[in-house]
């Protein structure tokens, strides 16, 4: 099991190492570390010979992933790789391709100053296009042992079976709860109409749940613990601020992807969620999960070793 | 660090060894990929280097007052000292590709200081470069708007001092930014603008012409074969200012001769690309030139070539009577270029920049390369800074600062290209005799070229210190295109014994070796 870690020798580098190797942990899985350089052409450069530069350039880098190398603990397989490619985000899915990887692991944040998560211009772009679940490390995540939880977000959309299916697999294999998160946007004014809609999503969840647990086919002993928490606020960001987070805590979101090219992968609710949430996110492609029952050999990311 | 910690085993893509010490101890490099530019890429590559609808705007008025109708010879005859200087250009770059060209090679040659000196011309020429493609697009920008809106007075908000200098800053600092995230102009945006630019000085030159046949030119003049002779120019003076401006026209001609690993077929295309480049470049400038010529006569009134107010920027003035309502079309088409050349050119003296900052030559904050962008990042905006305070203290001190500016521009390029020149004889010297090709493109082109460069330098120079020299700007009684030329290789002097004194190793000669 391999995960592609996007690593830049910045803040956000770090954080998408520390997460990766906490990811890695629980699994056994091995780091990919992947550099993108950009592609040094002479078609936008006047005056200025390429030979020479790309050698400093690839110098740099080489430092840096040694650097980076140096991050990541003893116990955790880890390999360094230099890639150019028109973008960042296209050196990175490139690699995951050919890599076969089960994760790409990056640090989210831009330079914004004031959420924990605003996306930045590579993680965005990979939103748009990754055909493998992307993990995004919030600002500052220093944290390098395994996870304590999984939360899925539930939302009402078709697909929604095929993620829990995905997040059961996970907390399984890693042997850790999982939470059944259910969001909710309420207009304060109405408390008995805000506890009814709570109840209502609330048996939604515990549904979907017991739906998805006899239905994984999984043997005696293979069904994690499980709960459902529902949180309600003004906004989608207060009802993530009201619900209680596990530093060792992973968010899993569906994503929806509607169309390639300029459509928006990461839904305007699971964007919002991000803004407010302290812990990592990671973001399912719609088809990735579609793929699973094709893929008999396992019940989880694909690849990922049964116990 | 446990025995899983291991790095992928490829070796290292690019052909560069030994130079900087260690070999790379095995990276994988897939992706840095060779051999995707073809011929007409490689041509397209050079015509967007030289960006002739830029050049000639810039440079035409200038040559003009120096050489009048023998422009079109000066042109022809420029090319020779620039031919044999990129032969021994070449010959460097294939022996040694570096970031830091002409620093690194007359580093290698003739120990650091002529090193750094000749680091610190390329450095300056393009910083002087930037500053001047920044003014001619902001002039271009505002013509523009006039032309669009149907508006005379927006086109003369350039002549308006402060707005003019902050709309300038702005243009510099806005291709800063791009340079600095990294971004480039693509292979298709070139390809268009490319083609974009040929065509409308085409446009312009068939126009002229047309208005020379119909009687409505401003000052017919009938093309006469004196044009193309070279020992017409008056003095040797003016030729030598001629040639050390047409220098500039040709600049960036070099870079075709010196792709290799990046064209599809190294053996043929670099060459070939060079040749059809120069052609194309030529025979455009010289359409270009005669129909100006033909059109506006040399006269120093009107619309006059030889006019002191045209010669800033020629196709500001020529473009509206000659073109009429399409002159929009040559607007677009020098301020897209020199937009993208200005943001292409940021490039340049960034590189340099960092291969001195690598060297040691340098403080260590300019080798930094930005993590986010991977780019030059220290370099890029103290290149930035350099050109914005070039074009402060030139607009503010001379009555034509494009003019002025070109001038000194092509005394600079004479400088670092001459010390280049006879850093590929002096670095070759070993091998100069043993063999016809190694005789002529390692010896004898670039000694001619070189020589003639620096004569050139020396002569311009010299002729610079009359107060009358450029476009008449002075201070203390020194011509303005003095002060500025000398003043900038005086201020490289001055920051290389600085240089010298804080970070003493490269000036030792330990970092980079003299000898082969």
């Amino acid at each position: 099991m391999r995960y592609v870690v996007g690593y830049s020798a910045n803040a956000r580098g770090h954080d998408a190492v520390n997460l990766a190797v906490s990811l890695a942990l629980g699994r056994g899985a091995s780091l990919d570390l992947v550099l993108a350089v950009p592609e040094v052409q002479q078609f936008g450069a006047a005056h200025a010979p390429r030979a020479g530069y790309e050698h400093l350039l690839t110098e740099q880098a080489q430092e840096w992933l040694d650097q980076a190398m140096a991050l990541v603990p003893s116990g955790v397989p880890v390999q360094a790789h230099l890639r150019s490619g028109e973008s960042d985000a296209h050196a990175l899915i490139e690699a995951a391709e050919e890599f076969g990887a089960d994760l790409l692991v990056i640090g989210a944040t831009s330079n914004g100053i004031f959420k924990r998560f605003s996306i930045g211009s590579v993680a965005s772009a990979l939103l748009h296009a990754a055909t493998v679940p992307v993990a995004l490390a919030p600002r500052g995540y220093h944290r390098q042992e395994a996870l304590t939880r999984i939360s899925c977000g539930l939302g009402s959309r078709a697909g929604a079976e095929k993620l829990l299916d995905f997040a059961i697999g996970i907390a399984v294999n890693r042997d850790v709860p999982l939470r059944v998160v259910s969001l909710l946007e309420l207009d304060g004014g109405d408390p008995a109409g805000a506890a009814g809609a709570a109840d209502a999503a609330r048996d939604y969840a515990e549904e979907h749940l017991a739906a998805a647990l006899p239905g994984a086919g999984r043997e005696a002993g293979q069904e994690p613990k499980t709960e459902v928490a529902v949180a309600h606020g003004r906004s989608i960001e207060e009802a993530v601020d009201r619900l209680d987070w596990e530093d060792g805590e992973v968010l899993l979101i569906g994503s929806s992807r509607l169309a390639k090219g300029r459509s928006i992968f990461l839904g305007s609710t699971a964007s919002r969620i991000l803004r407010a949430l302290p812990v990592p996110m990671i973001v399912v492609p719609s088809n990735y999960e579609l793929k699973q029952p094709d893929q008999p050999a396992s019940n989880d990311i694909p690849g990922e070793a049964q116990k | 660090m446990s025995t899983e910690h291991g790095m992928s085993k490829t070796s290292h893509a690019g052909p560069h060894k030994g130079e900087h010490g260690e070999n790379h101890h095995g990276l994988s490099e897939k992706g840095l990929k060779a051999g995707s530019v073809g011929l007409i890429g490689a041509v397209v590559i050079g015509v967007s280097c030289i960006a002739p609808a830029y050049t000639l705007t810039a440079a035409l008025g200038p040559t003009v007052a120096e050489v009048g109708v023998q422009l079109p010879a000066v042109f022809l005859v420029g090319f020779i000292p620039m031919l044999l200087v990129a032969f021994g250009y070449r010959e460097l770059n294939n022996a040694m590709p570096d970031a830091g060209t002409s620093f690194t090679w007359a580093s290698r040659a003739f120990g650091p200081w002529i090193g750094w000196m000749g680091g610190w011309g390329l450095i300056a020429a393009t910083i002087i470069v930037l500053s001047n493609l920044a003014a001619v697009a902001v002039d271009f920008f505002y013509l523009m708007l006039g032309q669009i809106f149907g508006n005379p007075d927006l086109a003369d908000l350039t002549k308006n001092l402060p707005l003019n200098i902050a709309t300038t800053l702005v243009f510099i600092t806005l291709a800063c930014w791009i340079s600095y995230r990294g971004m480039e102009t693509t292979k298709t945006v070139q390809y268009v603008l490319v083609g974009f630019q040929l065509l409308v000085l085409g446009w312009f030159a068939v126009a002229a012409f047309s208005h020379v046949a119909n009687g409505t030119a401003f000052d017919a003049t009938a093309i006469s074969p004196d044009w193309f002779n070279p020992f017409a120019v008056g003095s040797f003076s003016a030729f030598a200012a001629g040639v050390s401006l047409s220098i500039f026209i040709y600049w960036g001609w070099d870079v075709t001769l010196t792709m290799n690993e990046e064209t599809k077929n190294p053996e043929k295309t670099p060459g070939r690309a060079a040749t059809v480049t120069v052609l194309v470049i030529v025979i455009i400038y010289m359409t270009v030139a005669l129909a100006t010529l033909s059109y506006a006569g040399v006269g120093d009134t009107g619309l006059g070539a030889g006019n002191p107010e045209n010669q800033g920027s020629i196709f500001a003035v020529l473009a509206g009577p000659v073109m009429g309502p399409f002159a929009i079309l040559m607007s677009l088409a020098i301020l897209s270029s020199s937009a993208a050349s200005l943001q292409s050119t940021f490039v340049s003296p960034a590189r340099t920049l960092l291969s001195m900052g690598h060297y040691k030559a340098l403080p260590q904050k300019f080798s930094q390369i930005s993590p986010t962008y991977k780019s030059p990042s220290y370099a890029t905006i103290a290149s930035a800074a350099a050109a914005a305070a070039f074009y402060v203290i030139t607009r503010t001190t001379s009555e034509n600062a494009l003019w002025d500016t070109i001038t000194a521009l092509g005394m600079m390029i004479c400088f670092y290209y001459g010390i280049t020149a006879l850093a590929c004889v002096w670095f070759f010297r070993a091998q100069a005799f043993t063999g016809a090709h190694a005789f002529f493109f390692k010896f004898l082109a670039p000694l001619l070229g070189g020589v003639i460069l620096l004569v050139m330098f020396v002569k311009t120079a010299y002729d610079s210190m009359d107060p009358q020299y450029g476009s008449g700007s002075s201070i203390g009684g020194l011509g303005l295109v003095f002060i500025l030329g000398m003043g900038v290789i005086l201020l490289g002097v001055v920051l290389m014994l600085v240089m010298a004194k804080v970070r003493p190793e490269f000036f030792k000669g330990t970092v980079l070796s003299r000898g082969n």
